[in-house]
């Protein structure tokens, strides 16, 4: 141990020589053994998670299990509706990792627009939803995998309550009786953007743009991290462990450049309720403790976050901002359409990059993509519906 | 008859008493202190000044070393730890072992006075980033710098212009699991600010708490004294996250007095870290069989009324083992453990000869 | 009695105020949600509501915790719609969640058809509409210039192109204008069975009567084109009396 004395000045060890070391013990409990206790007395079904799996850390150091396939595609309705590409570039990811998934029509959203927003619901109505959906996914014979960040945060809430009140597990059993569907949970509630942590060394294997000089901000979702907070992703080699490792980890595979700014844990201002009918609210927040901030202290080439809300927010606050002069105009989108885009996707039939706000195009210019000719390309697929040859795009114009 | 003595664990300020009582009540000691040198925590960690009164630490423990050294009674084992022991008092077989090996003792007694470990700010809950930036710091940091003579910005190396306190770190808290108040830290960071104003007077301080824990005299000799002569700003609000902005990091608050919400950049951020059982404790406790309380620290019988009594029989607790502690409840165990140790064999003695 | 010189609401009866409290307090979510609080403000520094808005989740939590009635059914009424629901305030070091307890709080305002919740939720019907009748909300044909005039020019773009844009999109799933993505009608079914054995239909009956009527007719056609009694479905929660 350093002993200073009166006549050497001591300066504290840089953050280079500090090493934080996990204790063995989490504060918390493990709720993998709580959900099997459970399942061994009876009270419901656990869907395992299929091999093969990846293990990631999390944050007191427990491992979780992350499917590689066999996923039950348990999309979000924010996405779907306005930011089409993203749930596409989800897709996408998989097909072209070679890997089987489900896409459901027998799938309702988790309905949190209904309860964080409108609080109309009610503990047992959410908790019957989400046993209908994980039930629904085993039935299918898929293992759910959760689009939305809320959803995600929402269900690992839901699984708490479930694990520590007997009264709900009760109610969720007579609703599930009367629907005459099992009572089934999964072994481990995943998000993708946690596959996509899992899979970005398969995804850099197969990238395609050099990304070196492109600079990104990471937005992580509030509901991703802060609900339940000991289940998110966590890497001992990013951050030491002490900020979640979601995103930045893909983007440091990608060799692209994460910039630290000064309002890295904020929320984005969503708020739910307040992004319909209160929007000045969003907006503000959005702006000026976001982007603003990030244009300021990084100047970065995009932002990348991996929840609906976020990406609406952050992309959708901008624009109105220019009327009070605000310092914007960064291009924001998912880390799922960012990794497709690195491994040569499309950027308008797969990444659907023209339902986004702020202009984008600089940015697909510094990655390297010709989107002008991407665009023509779009429109022809366009054309082809217009004139009645063809209906939709399906994966077969997509996959090629 | 050649009495089987007390074993005292520990080095430090309690150890340090203890053994100062034992010997003057008639009876041998060993004190056995893992480290190289006697002084517990005041002296591994550097500390600068002693709270309350700011008297410099090397030479503090130095006087309470030198009063048992050289003493027939007192047997000084530095560099040894506790390898294992079983057996009862006041007839316990232990093992110990040291720089030339290991060797065996017959113990009539013991006090464990293992201190305690600083937290480690990677387990905090809120974001503070002593693991990301050079210029968030600990309480145990600054006491080095304080008595090297120069209190810098580790970033730059330069006297700081704008320096806070944060407070509670790693205790008080429910999800880390740290529920207990650490005592020490509000005095010691006080103290502390106050010796950074002294050495840089043109120095802003702050200090984020929740609540001031002033005990006693430390009221008007710490706090009152820091607030009017010193200008340190106490603020009520504990930050929330650390992060950066340019060269320099910025904390983010509370000013519940206000009701306003805080957003500064700092020079410095120092973390008040707390307490907790340090490995030794748990270490004595597994060895001696000693039942912990629920906070983790060694168990005593009887609560304010009886502090140092385990419920094992001729083994006691002194110090920060068995509970967050400040100077004066260590030195004060010590004084009670030496007594009651002694009183144990003196009682084991008895039985003998009667 | 309130303990503040300027407390509002003095003319309601304190049984009434009591009783909301009560219930907010026995919801079973109450118990892990709202333990003591130290003021150490942590809450409001990561709450970006209390940026905006005159909001504090650490008054919300101290005046649970002191269970001052009073004061609670002024935050029930004036401030409890402010929240974000981030849950950023999750950070509380004695483990509270003011988030979590807003969201019982909203709940038993909603239960109760205060006026407030009501004036605070009379923009977002056509929403609730939208999810309990369907299972999703954030439709494709929602992107209108005049329901999203501060959100650009893309808005415009889509909504003018929506049709063939949609039918670019390649999951065959999302081939939908209506809808996020094409629900089957057994989800809907499903959906609807669940709404009514939670009583959740019955609680948007108390904030508004119109969006009630339209939804009861939309689910009990569904359920009886399938050979269901709408009747048949009652709400599952009353009946749970025992406590383990």
């Amino acid at each position: 141990m350093q002993q200073a004395s009166h006549d050497q000045v001591f300066t504290p060890p840089s953050v280079s020589s500090r090493e934080f070391k996990r204790e063995s013990f989490p504060p918390t409990e493990d709720y993998r053994e709580h959900l099997l206790e459970l399942e061994k007395e009876g009270e419901l079904e656990v869907q395992r998670v299929p091999e093969p799996y990846i293990e990631v850390e999390t944050k007191f150091g427990r491992i979780k299990k992350i499917p590689e396939q066999m996923t039950w595609h348990h999309k979000s309705c924010g996405q779907c509706g306005h930011i089409p590409g993203y749930s596409t570039a989800i897709f996408w990811l998989n097909r072209k990792l070679g890997y089987d998934y489900h896409d459901p029509r027998d799938q309702t959203s988790c309905t949190a627009w209904n309860y964080y927003a409108s609080s109309t619901s009610n503990a047992a109505a959410q908790a019957g939803i989400a046993v209908r959906n994980f039930s629904q996914a085993k039935i299918d014979g898929y293992f759910p995998l959760i689009h939305c960040g809320t959803s995600y945060g929402h269900y690992k809430e839901t699984r708490e309550q479930l694990l520590h009140y007997p009264k709900l597990r009760r109610q969720v059993r007579k609703i599930m009786d009367r629907l005459k569907m099992p009572f089934v949970f999964p072994e481990e509630i995943v998000h993708y953007s946690e596959w996509v942590h899992a899979m970005r060394d398969r995804i850099a294997e197969r990238q395609v743009l050099d990304l070196k000089d492109v600079t990104v901000t990471v937005h992580p979702a509030c509901h991703y991290h802060k609900l339940v907070v000991e289940d998110a992703v966590y890497d001992r080699d990013l951050f030491d462990g002490q900020r979640t490792a979601i995103i930045s980890g893909l983007v440091e595979s990608l060799g692209a450049n994460v910039g630290d700014y000064s309002t890295w844990h904020d929320c984005c201002g969503f708020g739910f309720r307040h992004i319909l009918v209160s929007r000045d609210f969003s907006r503000s927040f959005a702006t000026k403790r976001k982007i603003e901030r990030m244009k300021e202290e990084v100047n970065p080439d995009v932002v990348l976050t991996h929840d609906t809300g976020c990406v609406t927010t952050l992309d959708k606050s901008q624009f109105a901002a220019q009327a009070h002069k605000s310092n914007v105009g960064i291009p924001v989108m998912s880390d799922a359409q960012f990794a497709a885009l690195a491994m040569g996707a499309h950027p308008y039939i797969v990444c659907q990059l023209h339902w986004h706000g702020v202009d984008n195009k600089p940015l697909l210019e510094k990655m390297g993509i010709d989107h002008e000719k991407a665009w023509a390309e779009f429109e022809a697929q366009a054309d082809r519906i217009k004139s009645g040859e063809i209906d939709y795009i399906s994966w077969e114009e997509a996959d090629a | 008859m050649p009495e089987n003595p007390v074993l005292i664990i520990g080095g430090g300020p309690a150890g340090l008493e203890a053994a100062r009582g034992v010997a003057d009540l008639g009876y041998p000691v060993t004190l056995v202190e893992k480290e190289d040198r006697l002084g517990g925590t005041p002296i591994h960690c550097d500390y600068a000044a002693l709270t309350p009164n700011l008297i410099n630490a090397e030479e503090a423990m130095g006087a309470m070393v030198k009063k048992i050294e050289n003493d027939p009674l007192i047997d000084i084992r530095t560099s040894t730890e506790i390898k294992a022991a079983s057996g009862n008092a006041p007839e316990l077989q232990v093992t110990l072992k040291g720089q030339s090996g290991e060797e065996q003792l017959n113990a009539g007694s013991v006090i464990v006075a293992t201190g305690f470990k600083h937290f480690d700010p990677g387990k905090e809950t809120q974001m503070y980033g002593y693991y990301e930036f050079d210029d968030v710091i600990t309480l145990v940091d600054t006491e080095r710098m304080l008595k090297a003579g120069k209190f810098v910005r580790p970033s730059t190396g330069e006297p700081p212009k704008q320096v806070c306190f944060i407070q509670c770190v790693g205790s008080r808290d429910r999800q880390i699991g740290n529920q207990w108040c650490s005592k020490v830290c509000c005095g010691i960071a006080s103290k502390e600010a106050i010796e950074i104003r002294k050495m840089i007077p043109d120095c802003r301080v702050f200090v984020f708490y929740i609540d001031m824990r002033m005990y006693g005299f430390w009221e008007d000799e710490i706090y009152w004294k820091a607030q009017e002569e010193y200008k340190i700003n106490f603020i009520r609000g504990i930050v929330t996250e650390i992060t950066r902005r340019g060269d320099q990091v910025v904390v983010k608050g509370e000013d519940t007095t206000m009701g306003r919400p805080l957003e500064a950049p700092m020079d410095v951020v120092i973390l008040s870290v707390g307490m907790e059982p340090s490995e030794g404790t748990k270490q004595m406790a597994e060895m001696f069989n000693l039942p912990l309380e629920s906070h983790g620290y060694i168990e005593s019988i009887g609560g304010a009324l009886n502090t140092v009594v385990t419920p094992v029989e001729g083994i006691f607790v002194a110090g920060a083992a068995g509970g967050p502690a400040d100077l004066e409840d260590s030195v004060s165990m010590g004084g009670a453990a030496a007594m009651k140790a002694s009183a144990f064999l003196r009682k084991a003695s008895l039985k003998v000869a009667a | 009695m309130s303990i503040y010189a300027d407390a509002k609401y003095k003319d309601v009866p304190v049984e009434t105020k009591q009783a909301l409290f009560d219930e907010v307090k026995a919801d079973m979510r109450y118990e892990h949600q709202l333990y003591g609080c130290y003021e150490c403000g942590i809450c409001v520094a990561a709450c970006p509501s209390a940026r905006f808005y005159d909001f504090s989740p650490r008054v919300f939590a101290q005046v649970m915790a002191r269970e001052d009635v009073d004061t609670f059914y002024e935050l029930l009424n004036d401030r409890v719609w402010d929240c974000s629901q981030c849950f950023s305030c999750t950070r509380c070091p004695r483990q509270n969640n003011p988030g979590g307890i807003i969201t019982i709080m909203r709940e038993v305002a909603v239960n109760h058809g205060l006026q407030s919740a009501k004036d605070a939720l009379q923009a977002y019907s056509r929403i609730i509409y939208k999810i309990m009748s369907t299972g999703t909300q954030v439709a494709p044909d929602m992107l209108q210039p005049d329901f999203f005039p501060d959100w650009g020019p893309d808005v415009k773009q889509v909504s003018d192109n929506l049709d063939v844009w949609r039918r670019c999109v390649p999951p065959e799933t999302m081939h939908t204008t209506e809808l996020a993505w094409d629900v089957s009608e057994k989800t809907r079914l499903e959906l609807y069975m669940i709404w009514k054995l939670t009583g959740n239909l019955e609680m948007i009956e108390k904030i508004d009567e119109g969006i009630y009527m339209i939804l009861e007719e939309v689910m009990e056609e569904l359920l009886e084109e399938n050979g269901y009694d709408i009747d048949d479905f009652e709400n599952l929660l009353d009946e749970d009396e025992d406590d383990e």
